[in-house]
């Protein structure tokens, strides 16, 4: 079992390796890669059945004491959200072996070893116990991040890189200082020993070391109003990057948030995330609404469905966790997936403005499903799996009686549904635009995409038919964290 | 970048070469119990580096494969335990008597800490490559170039 858990970080840290040894022949360095991937996903897997069984799993590293040494604890919580991060990287990276034959690709030769080293950290900051080794992991993630987005060395790339490296530099920068006062607050950055000791400490401390995570963590998660670094530099990327962005970064932000400030008991707080994640949906979705290009628009989505978990989060109770965990297990492939229809009708059309393209679900049927049904369930249309996510989140804001937060959840999602209308009518509907420079890509490759984009679709679809189970589970995974009890004893035994 | 041809500078920096190699194994084997580390001494090794890159002296090669050996190595030594059902990062620790060293003390970690060391010299070589590099250039140690167009 310590054995499947640790294969999550290392396997994708091997590949990487590999990859970077044989990256002279094509064929060897992304069957090195995609078993790395492959090998850490089947591992997440059997780790979220084994927790599902036996419960939480703690590897002590290097069989130091907890108090002393790191712990990777694969709780519940742990459990769920890895094997879904791992299949979408999984998954695009599929997408991505089929894409770097083209010219929109990225640099073959260092972006499947990179995309290696950021599933790595994502697995590590998932499983990790500490904060230190949180920080750790962001970095692994944010510097491979880094190069990946800047890699192809276009001025729009570069400019937008700017903006991104400086603002997650900065948040790095409090992230480490925040590690630094917890510590001398509290003597450990063991998060075990935290949710004893933080509870402790005066309400001003308390507060103010939660407040100050919030902002690293928002700023990662790009939360209102620190979201400004997202949608200026997500479109420019490749479409396999922006695609594994999308749907890990600012979700592993959120994530850490989820298991911090729960853990800790961060109750005071919730007002104000409250009212922060109203706006960031709002706004998010406002902005989505006033773009003309798809990728502009669905960056903007990302930042509206943000909103939502940090709504679930900031509600502070059962319900509203499992709402925001349930919430981001939707959210992860489906934006994804929405990504990679973008690059295809990016390569269908030539360009990924709205205003210039058209037709394409006439031309090319297959696209206008494979965009219909994420789109669907982004928006939050029944039967998909993002209804039950934001039925999750917005009962449990009815049964704390929020009001106001329940109308702007419910404004965001219209907003929603009207941008995805907009991408439906410039994109699939219409004639077709008139002059069109389709991106030549072999017919192995298109097939490769597609194939990749299909089986991430099906993903969703699983996802949706089994949310009940599913919901079931996060609940449990909810109430590991609000009662925080079992997981300590876990950890320190 | 052009390279500073200039004699002074030239016989300074190979003077100074084989010193601050010195320098850095020190703080290699150093390390495991006082300030010191892979790290730092990777840092130093990548001093020489680019010393001699911009002195003209040499150019590094084959930096993505020190990279990639490096992560291999420290891969492979935190791993390996769990084989035989040690902890990750565990490490063995080997005690043995040397002709006129004396006894040595040296465990696994040490070989994780030249990984790192190898790695951190591999980006800085790289880095320095690709700052001092006029014009994209095919093959090793370019991460920082090569958009496929």
């Amino acid at each position: 079992m310590s054995t499947l858990v640790v294969l999550t970080i290392a396997a994708p840290l091997v590949a990487a390796a590999g990859g970077l040894f044989w990256r002279g022949n094509t064929v060897a360095r992304d069957a090195i890669t995609i078993c790395g991937l492959a090998v850490a996903m089947i591992c997440a897997f059997v780790v979220l059945a084994e927790v599902n069984d036996s419960g939480t799993h703690v590897v002590h590293v290097g069989g130091w004491q907890p108090e002393l040494g790191i712990v990777l604890v694969a709780d519940l919580l742990a459990a769920l959200i890895l094997p879904v991060a791992l299949a979408v990287i999984f998954v695009v990276e599929i997408f991505a072996i089929g894409q770097r034959r083209t010219v929109w690709g990225a640099n073959p030769e260092l972006s499947g070893p990179l995309l290696c080293v950021l599933t790595s950290g994502v697995s590590l900051a998932v499983l990790t116990g500490d904060l230190f080794t949180l920080f750790v992991a962001f970095e692994l993630i944010l510097v491979s991040s880094y190069v990946l987005l800047t890699n192809q060395g276009r001025p729009s790339q570069i400019r937008a890189g700017m903006t991104y490296v400086v603002m997650n530099l900065f948040a790095s920068a409090l992230f480490l200082f925040g590690v630094g006062f917890v510590y001398a607050a509290t003597g450990t950055v063991n998060l075990a020993l935290l949710t004893e000791r933080i509870p402790e400490l005066s309400d001003g401390v308390r507060i103010g070391l939660g407040a100050w995570f919030f902002v690293v963590f928002g700023t990662k998660a790009a939360v209102f109003p620190l979201f400004s670094w997202l949608p200026d530099s997500y479109p420019t990327a490749p479409t396999t990057i922006t695609a594994v962005f999308a749907g890990l970064l600012t979700k592993i932000g959120i994530y850490a948030m989820i298991r911090f400030h729960t853990l800790t008991q961060m109750d005071d707080l919730g007002s104000t995330m409250l009212i922060i994640a109203g706006f960031t949906m709002v706004i998010g979705g406002l902005g989505a609404l006033a773009q003309s290009d798809v990728k502009r628009i669905l960056s903007f989505h990302i930042i509206s469905q943000i909103g939502y978990m940090l709504m679930g989060l900031g509600l502070f109770t059962v319900a509203g966790i499992a709402g925001a965990i349930v919430f981001l297990i939707h959210n992860m492939p489906v934006k994804t997936v929405l990504f990679l229809v973008g690059g295809l009708i990016e390569n269908d059309q030539g360009t990924s403005t709205l205003d210039r393209s058209g037709g394409v679900a006439s031309r090319r049927p297959v696209l206008a499903v494979l965009f219909a049904i994420p789109a669907l369930s982004l928006a939050g249309i029944p039967p998909f799996s993002g209804f039950v996510a934001k039925l999750a989140v917005i009962a449990a804001a009815i049964a704390e009686a929020s009001v106001l937060i329940v109308v702007a959840a419910l404004v965001a999602g219209a907003l929603t549904l009207l941008s995805m209308a907009k991408i439906w009518l410039g994109v699939f509907w219409g004639p077709p635009a008139s002059e069109i420079t389709p991106v030549s890509v072999p017919r192995r490759y298109q097939k490769t995409m597609l194939g990749a984009t299909g089986l991430a679709v099906c993903g969703i679809l699983v996802i949706s038919a089994m949310s009940g189970p599913l919901f079931d589970l996060c609940v449990r995974a909810a109430e590991d964290l609000k009662h925080p009890a079992s997981y300590v004893s876990e950890v320190l035994s | 970048m052009k390279p500073n041809q200039a004699p002074a500078i030239q016989l300074g920096i190979r003077v100074a070469s084989p010193l601050a190699i010195v320098v850095g194994v020190y703080l290699l084997f150093a390390g495991h119990n006082f300030p010191g580390g892979g790290f730092a001494a990777g840092l130093v090794f990548g001093a020489v580096a680019i010393l001699r890159t911009i002195a003209g002296l040499q150019r590094p090669r084959g930096t993505t494969a020190l990279i990639a050996c490096g992560v291999l190595m420290v891969t492979v030594v935190s791993f390996l335990p769990i084989l035989w059902g040690d902890p990750l990062l565990d490490q063995r620790v080997v005690t043995f008597d040397l002709p006129l060293l004396g006894t040595i003390k040296t465990g696994t970690a040490l070989v994780f800490d030249i990984g790192v060391s190898i790695i951190v010299v591999g980006l800085v070589a790289a880095i320095i490559n690709g700052l001092s590099a006029s014009q994209p250039t095919q093959g090793a140690g370019q991460p920082t170039q090569g958009a496929p167009q």
